[in-house]
C-alpha cells in the first residue's frame, strides 16, 4: 500500500480526498436544498453540517495537502514521511465519519478525530515552520494555530450545547489570511514566470511597468491583520456596526494587495488571472458584509459566499492545479479544461452571492450555483486524479518539482 | 505636454494605490464607530449620523455655500502670502544682508501664534472677510518666506559658476539652474502653507464670522448638534484629503522623480 503512487507525495491522498469529500458534501446538500432527499442526522444542524464539512472537510484537506508537500521546500526540511501524512489523512477521513454519524454516535468521537486532525498537523509542523532563522514561517504557523484554535472552540460550543456557527464564521476568516500568505507565495512563481514568458523588447506604454513580481509585506501583513480584525470583532460582537467599518477596512486592504499585482500584460495570462480573480472575491464578499453590517438589506450569506466559493473554491483550484501537477512531476496544465472550470466557480459563486437579493428566484439560484461547483469539480477530479493516483511521468520519487 | 501624459498614464495605478489610505481611514471609522457608541452620540454622533447629516447639508445647499466662502477667503489669503512670501523670500535670498536681517523677523512672525494674530485681525477688520484673509496671510507668509529664502540661499555656486562659464543663456540658466533648484525647496513651503490655510481659515471663521464652514460649526456646536458638527468635520477633512491626494500628491510625485534624474 505505502508503494503505491498515492502515497509518494503528502498533497496526492489529501487532494484526492478534498475532491471526493467537497462533491459529496455538496452534492448532498443541493439535493437536500431541492427537496430531494433529507441529510444524515448531525448533532449541530444542517447548515452547520454544510458550512463544517465544506470548511474543515473540502478545504482543511486542500489546505493540509499543499502546506504538508510546500513547507518542506519553504523550510529546507526533508520530506514529511508518509506514514506521517497517512496518518493524518485517516484521521481527517475519521473525522468526515464521526461528523456525518454524529447524530448515532454523539459529540465526543468527532470532536477527538477533528481536533485530533486540525491540532496534530499544527504541533508536527509546528517545529519545521519555526526551526531555521532565516526561514521562519510565522504566518503559517500561526494561521494553522488558529485553525486549530477554531476546531477546539467549535466542539467546545458543541458540548456545551450552543450554536456554533461563529467558530465556522471565524475559520472563514482565518482561511482567507491564510489565503493572502499563500497566494503571495505562489504568485512570486506564476506572476513572474509570466512576466517571463513575455516578449523582451517592451513598448513605450510598459516602460513604467516593473520588471517582476514582488509580494510587499506591509501590504500583505496591512491585509493579515485587517482580516483578522474583523474576525475578531465580528465573533465577539456579530451584530456590531463597527464590523461594517472593519470589513470595508479589510475589502480596502485586499485591494491595496493588488497594488503588487498590475504588473502589466503578464496579469493576464491564466494563472495570474486566478488569483486576482480569488482577491476580487475576497474584497467584494467584505465590501458585502460591510455594507450589510452598516445597514444595508443585503443578506450576510452572500458576502459569506463570496468569500467561501469566490475566495476559497477558486484558490483551492488554483492550487490544486498548480501545486498538484508540478510536484507530481508535470508542467502547468494548459487546456482548456482550466479555464472552463475557473469560469463555472466565478458563474457558482456569483449566483450563489445573487441569492436572496431583490425579488430573485432563491431555488434557482441555489440550484445554478450548486451544479456549477459540482460540474467544476467534477471536471477537475477527471483530469487531475489520474495525476494524483499515477507514477510521476518523469521517474522522481516524491515531490521534487519537474526533473 | 511631457509631463501631463505622463501623469495621465500613471493615474489609474496611482489612484489605485490609494487602497491602503482607504484601508487605514476605514479604520479610522472603525474607531469612531466604537467610541461613539461607548459615549453616546450626543458626545460624539455616529459616522452614520454625521453622513446623513452632511446629505442633508449638502442637499439643502448650505454646505456647497459655505466651502465656496471658506475657500475663497483661504485662497485669497494663500494667494497673498505665496505672492508676497515668493517674491521677497527670493530678493532676501540673493542678498545675505537682507537675509541675515529677516531671518529675526521671520522667527518672530512663525513663532506668534495664529490667534494672537486673529484676535488683532478681529479688532482691525471686524467681522468682515478681512479677518480671516488676514490672519491666513499672515500665518502662512513666514513659511513661504523661509522657503524661497532657503531655496534662493542654497542655489550650488559651483552649477552656477559653471553655467557662467559656458555662457549660458538666461533664460536657459533661470529655467534649468535657477528654478528647479529653488522650486525644490518653495514646492514643500507651498504645500505646508495650503494645508495651514485651510484650518487656520476654518478657525478664524468660527471665533469671527457669520457665514462659511467655521460659522456654521459654531452654530452646530452651539445646537449641541454632534451630527452635524462631525459633518462639517468630515466635509473639511474631504476637502483636505481631496486636495493632498488628487492634487499635491501626483505634483508632489512627478517633482521628486524629477529630482532624483536631475541627480
Amino acid at each position: 500500500m505505502l508503494n503505491h503512487p498515492v502515497c509518494l507525495c503528502a498533497f496526492r491522498p489529501f487532494f484526492l480526498l478534498s475532491l471526493v469529500s467537497g462533491l459529496i458534501s455538496l452534492f448532498l446538500w443541493l439535493g437536500f436544498l431541492q427537496g430531494w432527499w433529507v441529510l444524515p442526522a448531525t448533532t449541530s444542524g444542517i447548515i452547520v453540517w454544510h458550512a463544517h464539512e465544506l470548511l474543515f472537510g473540502f478545504v482543511m484537506a486542500s489546505l493540509a495537502g499543499f502546506i504538508l508537500t510546500a513547507m518542506p521546500e519553504f523550510t529546507r526540511t526533508p520530506d514529511v514521511r508518509r506514514q506521517i501524512f497517512l496518518g493524518l489523512a485517516v484521521l481527517w477521513v475519521l473525522g468526515r465519519i464521526t461528523f456525518w454519524a454524529s447524530g448515532w454516535l454523539g459529540i465526543v468521537p468527532t470532536a477527538i478525530t477533528n481536533v485530533g486532525f486540525s491540532l496534530g498537523l499544527w504541533l508536527y509542523l509546528q517545529p519545521r515552520l519555526l526551526v531555521n532563522p532565516l526561514r521562519r514561517q510565522w504566518l503559517f504557523s500561526m494561521g494553522l494555530a488558529g485553525m486549530a484554535g477554531i476546531s477546539i472552540g467549535f466542539y467546545s460550543d458543541l458540548l456545551r450545547d450552543l450554536y456554533p456557527m461563529r467558530w465556522l464564521h471565524a475559520g472563514i476568516g482565518m482561511m482567507m489570511a491564510l489565503i493572502v500568505i499563500t497566494a503571495s507565495r505562489i504568485a512570486m512563481r506564476i506572476v513572474n514566470e509570466s512576466i517571463e514568458a513575455l516578449p523582451i523588447n517592451k513598448d513605450e506604454n510598459d516602460q513604467d511597468l516593473p520588471d517582476e513580481y514582488r509580494s510587499t509585506p506591509p501590504r500583505r501583513n496591512l491585509a493579515v491583520f485587517c482580516i483578522l480584525l474583523y474576525t475578531a470583532t465580528h465573533f465577539i460582537w456579530p451584530q456590531a456596526s463597527v464590523n461594517g467599518w472593519l470589513a470595508l477596512a479589510a475589502a480596502a486592504s485586499v485591494f491595496n494587495v493588488l497594488n503588487d499585482w498590475h504588473v502589466g500584460r503578464a496579469l493576464f495570462s491564466r494563472w495570474p488571472l486566478q488569483f486576482y480573480a480569488v482577491y476580487w472575491f475576497m474584497a467584494v464578499g467584505y465590501i458585502v458584509l460591510g455594507l450589510q453590517h452598516l445597514g444595508m438589506p443585503i443578506p450576510a450569506s452572500s458576502g459569506w459566499h463570496l468569500l467561501s466559493i469566490g475566495g476559497m473554491s477558486l484558490s483551492v483550484f488554483s492550487v490544486l492545479c498548480i501545486s498538484g501537477r508540478t510536484h507530481s512531476g508535470h508542467q502547468l496544465d494548459e487546456r482548456n479544461w482550466v479555464n472552463l472550470v475557473t469560469c463555472l466557480i466565478i458563474i457558482a459563486a456569483i449566483s450563489r452571492a445573487l441569492a436572496g437579493w431583490l425579488d430573485l428566484p432563491l431555488n434557482l439560484l441555489y440550484l445554478i450555483s450548486g451544479s456549477t461547483w459540482l460540474a467544476a469539480f467534477s471536471i477537475t477530479l477527471y483530469y487531475l486524479a489520474p495525476v494524483f493516483l499515477k507514477p510521476r511521468p518523469d521517474g522522481g520519487k516524491g515531490c521534487e518539482e519537474p526533473l | 505636454m511631457h509631463l501631463l501624459r505622463s501623469t495621465l498614464r500613471e493615474l489609474p495605478s496611482y489612484l489605485w494605490s490609494g487602497w491602503g489610505a482607504i484601508c487605514s481611514l476605514l479604520l479610522l471609522m472603525a474607531a469612531w464607530q466604537l467610541v461613539s457608541e461607548l459615549y453616546g452620540s450626543l458626545v460624539l454622533a455616529q459616522p452614520l449620523e454625521a453622513f446623513a447629516s452632511f446629505k442633508h447639508l449638502w442637499n439643502n445647499q448650505t454646505l456647497p455655500e459655505a466651502l465656496i466662502i471658506t475657500g475663497r477667503r483661504a485662497l485669497s489669503g494663500l494667494l497673498l502670502a505665496l505672492g508676497l512670501g515668493t517674491g521677497l523670500g527670493l530678493l532676501a535670498g540673493v542678498s545675505v544682508t537682507a537675509a541675515m536681517m529677516s531671518r529675526p523677523l521671520v522667527t518672530v512672525l512663525l513663532g506668534m501664534p495664529p490667534i494672537a494674530w486673529l484676535v488683532l485681525a478681529m479688532l482691525w477688520f471686524g467681522a468682515s472677510d478681512g479677518t480671516p484673509i488676514f490672519t491666513v496671510f499672515v500665518a502662512t507668509f513666514p513659511m513661504v518666506f523661509i522657503g524661497a529664502l532657503q531655496g534662493a540661499r542654497t542655489v550650488d555656486n559651483q552649477l552656477n559658476e559653471m553655467a557662467q562659464t559656458l555662457q549660458l543663456p538666461k533664460r536657459m540658466m533661470l529655467f534649468d539652474v535657477y528654478l528647479p533648484h529653488v522650486f525644490s525647496y518653495l514646492f514643500p513651503a507651498w504645500v505646508a502653507a495650503l494645508g495651514m490655510s485651510w484650518k487656520i481659515v476654518v478657525m478664524a471663521e468660527l471665533l469671527a464670522n457669520q457665514d462659511g464652514v467655521g460659522a456654521s460649526l459654531a452654530v452646530a456646536r452651539s445646537h449641541l448638534d454632534s451630527a452635524a458638527s462631525m459633518a462639517w468635520i468630515v466635509a473639511i477633512v474631504l476637502l483636505l484629503l481631496g486636495i493632498e491626494y488628487l492634487f499635491l500628491e501626483p505634483i508632489k510625485r512627478q517633482v521628486e522623480r524629477w529630482r532624483v534624474t536631475e541627480a
